[in-house]
Order: C-alpha cells, then sequence, then structure tokens
C-alpha cells in the first residue's frame, strides 16, 4: 500500500487543551477513508491539520510524499468540502467552480470554461453556471462544493461532514452519488463525520476516534462485528451489554448460559474475571410456537416493543439479567407481532458474541 | 377599515413617530421647497412663483464655486474616512478576540462623549499657528515655521469632519466584514489563494455593502456641514451651508437660500441614487 496520507504521532493542543492525543495514520492512494467519532473528539481537527488550517504542534504530516511542515494550506494537494460548503456568495455557480482555476496560467479562457463544463457535468449541475449561489438547494450547494474542490485533482479531498445540513432522502442520494464519484475520480477521500451508518456505508476503512485518540482502525464489517472496546461498540450501531465472568475461554453470561468465545471474539484481548458480553440486536431472534432454534435459546418475556414498520425491536427480559436485551425482527409476511408481556422463546448464536474487558 | 387587526396594530405603533416626522421634517421641506420658486421683495415675500432664484444660483459663480467645493470637500472627506475606517474595522473584526471585540466598539465611539462643536474647537488648538502640532513639530526641529496650510482651510475642513465622521465609517464596514462567513475565507485559501488575493477576492467585495454604508453615511451629512467649514475653514474653505445660512440670516434672502438648499440636496440625492444603484447592481443574486 502506498501512503498518499502518512501521519506520526501528530500531537494538538490548544493552549492546554490537548486535542489530538498522537494519531498515528496512513491512508491509501485511492481509498475512501473516514474519521468518526462524536463531537469533540478531534476528527475534524485532524482533517483541518491535514489541509492546512491548524498547525501541528508535535509529530510528522505527509503527502505524497512531502513533509507538509512548512508549507500553507493554499500549497497543498488537497481540496476540501466545507460542513456549510462556503460557496462565494458574491459570485455564479460557474465563478465558484472556477475559482481555484486563476492561477492556472497554462489554461486559455476557452479551455478553463470547458474544465467548468467538465466539473459541472461531473456533480449533474449542467446548465446551472449562471446561477447565482443564493438560488441553490442544499443539495446543489454540496454539488458546487464538489465541483469546486475536484476540478484542481487535489491528491486528497478532504470532505467535513458534507452531509449533516441535508435532509434524509438526499442524504442517502448524496451517500451514493460520493461512492460512486469517488470510484470514478480516483481521488483519495477523507470524509469527516459522526454519522456511523453514514461512515459504514461509503468508507473503506473507518478510523474511529475518541478523546483526540484513534480507538480503532478497520474496515466497516470487522468494526461493526469485532468493535475493540464497548465504547466503539456503542458507537457504532446498537449493541447489547451483558455483564459476563471469564474464566480461561470461557465466559459465563447470566441470562445466556456459558459460552466458548474464539480470539476473534474477543478484538480487545481476552478477558478474564468479570468482563462485557456484547452481541448485537439481528442477531438473535424470537422463536415462533414450536419452531426449533437454529442455535441456542433460552426464555424470556416481552418487556417492551418498537414497530418501525419494516422492523419489530423487542426489549426481553431474561431471568436473572437486570436489563432486558434487544433484538430486532424483520416484519416478514404472516409473522405475527408479539405483545407486551408475552412470553416468548429466544435464540442466538455464539459467533456473534464479542467479549470486552471491564 | 383595516384588513386585520396586525395591520391595525402596527399602523398605531407607527403613528406617533410618522406624525412627528411629518410635521417636523416633510412640512419644513415643503416650505422651503415653496420658499424656493418665491422671491424676496425687500422686506416682503413675493408669492409669484419663478425659477429666478435657481437661474441665478446656478448662474452666480459664487455659488456654484461654493456647491462645487462642498462636494469636493465631502468627496474627500468621504474617501479620506474609509479609507481610515477600512483598517481598522478590519482589524477589529479579524483579529480581535471575539470576546473584546465590543470593547474595542465601545472605545471606537468614545469621540462621541464630547460635543461636536467642543471636538471642533479641539481640532483648532491642534491646528493653529501656535498649536499642539506647529509648536511640536517646531520643538523638536522638523520644520522652521509654522505650517499654515493645515487651518483655515479645506484641508482643515477635510480633517476635521474626517475625525468627526470616523465612526460612522467604522461600524458599517465592521457590521459587513462580521457578517462574512469565516469558512469563505478559508475556502479561498484552500482553493490555492494566498492571503492578499483571498482578501481582494473574497474579503473586499464581501465588504462592499458596508463600504457604500459608509460612503453614503459620511458624505450625506458632510456636505450640508455648517459648523465645521465655520469655525476651522476660514474664507476659502467655506461650503454652501454656510451661503445658505448666510442668505437665511444676514441678507434677510429666504427664496435664495431656500434655492441653494433645495439644489443641494438635489446633488446629495442624485450622489445617493448612484450608490444605491451601484450596490444593487454589486449585490445582485445575493440575499444578504
Amino acid at each position: 500500500m502506498t501512503a498518499i496520507v502518512s501521519l506520526k504521532d501528530v500531537q494538538k493542543y490548544y493552549g492546554t487543551y490537548h486535542a489530538l492525543r498522537g494519531v498515528t495514520l496512513d491512508i491509501a492512494q485511492g481509498e475512501f477513508f473516514s474519521l468518526l467519532g462524536p463531537s469533540g473528539c478531534g476528527k475534524t481537527t485532524l482533517l483541518r491539520t491535514i489541509a492546512g488550517f491548524e498547525d501541528i504542534s508535535e509529530g510528522t504530516l505527509i503527502l505524497s510524499g512531502q513533509n507538509m511542515a512548512d508549507v500553507p494550506a493554499n500549497k497543498r494537494p488537497t481540496n476540501m468540502v466545507f460542513q456549510s460548503y462556503a460557496i462565494f456568495p458574491h459570485l455564479s455557480v460557474g465563478e465558484n467552480v472556477a475559482f481555484g482555476l486563476r492561477k492556472r496560467s497554462d489554461l486559455n479562457t476557452k479551455e478553463k470554461a470547458a474544465l467548468v463544463q467538465d466539473a459541472l457535468e461531473m456533480v449533474g449541475l449542467v446548465g446551472f453556471e449562471k446561477r447565482a449561489a443564493h438560488a441553490l438547494s442544499g443539495g446543489q450547494r454540496q454539488r458546487v462544493a464538489l465541483a469546486r474542490a475536484l476540478i484542481l485533482k487535489p491528491k486528497v479531498l478532504l470532505l467535513d461532514e458534507p452531509l449533516s445540513a441535508l435532509d434524509k432522502k438526499m442524504r442517502d442520494q448524496m451517500q451514493n452519488e460520493l461512492r460512486q464519484l469517488q470510484r470514478h475520480v480516483g481521488i483519495t477521500f477523507i470524509l469527516v463525520t459522526h454519522d456511523q451508518e453514514e461512515a459504514l456505508i461509503m468508507s473503506d476503512r473507518i478510523a474511529v476516534m475518541f478523546d483526540g485518540e484513534i480507538a480503532q482502525l478497520a474496515d466497516p464489517q470487522t468494526l461493526y462485528r469485532r468493535p475493540i472496546s464497548r465504547r466503539v461498540a456503542d458507537f457504532i450501531g446498537v449493541m447489547n451489554f451483558l455483564p459476563a465472568n471469564a474464566s480461561g475461554n470461557k465466559i459465563d453470561i447470566p441470562g445466556l448460559g456459558a459460552a466458548t468465545l474464539t480470539p476473534e471474539q474477543c478484538p480487545g484481548g481476552t478477558p478474564s474475571g468479570p468482563c462485557t458480553i456484547g452481541i448485537r440486536p439481528e442477531t438473535m431472534s424470537i422463536l415462533f410456537g414450536t419452531e426449533p432454534a437454529p442455535a441456542r435459546e433460552t426464555n424470556g418475556t416481552v418487556h417492551e416493543l418498537a414497530y418501525y414498520g419494516d422492523m419489530t425491536y423487542y426489549d426481553i427480559a431474561l431471568p436473572g439479567v437486570e436489563k432486558p436485551v434487544t433484538l430486532s425482527m424483520k416484519n416478514l409476511v404472516g409473522r405475527r407481532v408479539l405483545e407486551r408481556g408475552e412470553s416468548t422463546r429466544i435464540s442466538w448464536d455464539d459467533r456473534a458474541l464479542v467479549a470486552f474487558a471491564d | 377599515m383595516f384588513r386585520n387587526s396586525q395591520t391595525a396594530r402596527g399602523l398605531t405603533l407607527i403613528a406617533p413617530p410618522a406624525l412627528y416626522a411629518l410635521l417636523l421634517l416633510a412640512v419644513p421641506l415643503l416650505a422651503i421647497f415653496a420658499f424656493s420658486f418665491w422671491s424676496q421683495d425687500f422686506l416682503t415675500i413675493d408669492y409669484t412663483p419663478t425659477l429666478n432664484n435657481y437661474r441665478e444660483a446656478l448662474s452666480e459663480p459664487l455659488y456654484t464655486e461654493l456647491m462645487m467645493r462642498s462636494v469636493l470637500i465631502a468627496g474627500a472627506v468621504t474617501v479620506a474616512t474609509v479609507l481610515l475606517a477600512f483598517p481598522i474595522a478590519y482589524f477589529v473584526s479579524f483579529h480581535v478576540p471575539q470576546s473584546r471585540k465590543s470593547l474595542w466598539i465601545f472605545l471606537i465611539t468614545i469621540p462621541f462623549w464630547t460635543s461636536y462643536l467642543i471636538r471642533v474647537f479641539l481640532w483648532k488648538v491642534i491646528l493653529g499657528y501656535n498649536g499642539v502640532l506647529n509648536s511640536s513639530l517646531l520643538s523638536i526641529g522638523i520644520i522652521d515655521e509654522p505650517l499654515t496650510f493645515i487651518l483655515y482651510n479645506a484641508n482643515a475642513v477635510v480633517i476635521t469632519l474626517a475625525h468627526a465622521f470616523a465612526p460612522f465609517a467604522i461600524l458599517p464596514i465592521f457590521v459587513s466584514l462580521e457578517k462574512i462567513d469565516r469558512s469563505l475565507l478559508e475556502a479561498s485559501r484552500d482553493l490555492g489563494e494566498n492571503h492578499v488575493m483571498t482578501f481582494l477576492r473574497v474579503t473586499l467585495p464581501l465588504a462592499v455593502p458596508g463600504v457604500v454604508a459608509a460612503t453614503l453615511i459620511v458624505f450625506i451629512p458632510t456636505i450640508g456641514d455648517y459648523v465645521t467649514p465655520r469655525l476651522v475653514g476660514g474664507p476659502n474653505g467655506l461650503m454652501i451651508a454656510n451661503m445658505i445660512q448666510t442668505q437665511f440670516l444676514k441678507l434677510n434672502n429666504a427664496p435664495m437660500g431656500a434655492a441653494l438648499a433645495v439644489i443641494a440636496m438635489a446633488i446629495v440625492t442624485v450622489i445617493a441614487l448612484f450608490f444605491i444603484f451601484l450596490n444593487r447592481r454589486w449585490l445582485k443574486g445575493r440575499n444578504s
């Protein structure tokens, strides 16, 4: 893997506040990389240090083989799509897109206009070049911001929560388009987001950040199935946490009985003594009538339920477990929705369990 | 009578100031306008409508020269004030920490703590033949004899008015700079422009509404200023307002004074309209 972006032990202080605590990271050419974390975790700071808007206090940042220590933002091979899109309000769409072309003295006016046309075509805004910036919808502004950045053919495109200002439908559509666009242009994208679903959908790899540090760096499936800590697991999707007790590779889980876990199921290291077991709602299911269990089963009572249309989420109280476990069932044709207080059998597979040391 | 009670309530709310404005602004204005078409017949007013006042105002070199001078002085004051106000507004908006900005704006208004008249007198003390400026320069040997071009002429009027109107220029420019989304400046840097080009391509164009407002706010009152030219202008620094005063109070020719006042207002209107038009053109397609 040839790293286009390489960070080594990057530290950032704001006065006494330690915003980045030793971030080491390599991002490959052509990768769709996401920085995921709650607000204040340092993901935006990290993106801004790559763009050159923030100095790094310690450590090194190498972009495309060149140390960026003394390179100002306007000389870096990166371009950014801002959270607010930062469309110049005094310029038209075409002028916005052409903004960065002023310095390209190798191009004449005609060639520049052609480049603007190509860029607008790429983001689906042909015929908009005369349009005033304020006459654009949120999705169109986003496209202008993309065209304006991509027209300069950056080595790395930085996206700072680009979809957070859009409504749900538009966001879904743009996620798709962004992904396709990235494959099409082959430029490395670094996306900052607090939306775990967005990160899972779009990324080749995701770095989950907490408190200025990378907690886990993995591809979406590994991140979802094998979160390294309870905190990561809690941040990515929904997971049930059950108190348990480990001795050797045997783990005793009140409510679910004893289970044997493989080392892969303990991504944070094999625990011993009191620990926490995690299991995702969709890996458990309700057994109707005398339906045989595909794996292990136990009895419980419906404590609460939430009907989502396509899915129903049940909170099932298990004997000997304080907190009910949440599981989800698809509302298939002919499948009944249980009622509150109803007794039921539930089933799960031990392979879906993940153990975290306490 | 009113389509809804909200309209009625709105009209009721604006009625007192509207009435006030009507009585104290519109009525005197109309009176001035009416006077300008009459003529003074020794002690009485001749009410026969005539354009003689305007004819005289536009042909008599004394009047036209005063008019021209007023426009030039007001123009010079405006240019000087806006050029000096912009860096101050820029500094406060971009380089003063957020928590200190209101303090800075407060400090900028300090000149208003003393009366306008006192400030004009202070400039007399500073710029005078034996004034603060001359005696300081003399004592440190930069000049051999007192400078005389700084008091009792148009220069003194420009210096005094530029100082008096500085806060009026700083504030609208400051507001327009404050409204600029800082991510736009980062976007410009990100797209390859350095600080200077970012200023020219983003900051300055977006500050134009503030600059236009500052220009109008300074130019309009300056062109009709009476006190400053009277006190520091000397014979060559007098402006049209001084002549209007002379016509009304010394020469007892109210119709002539009224005609000069109407012409001065017309000039201001034309220039103001030009700037408003400029602003509109500039802001075409902008929502803020």
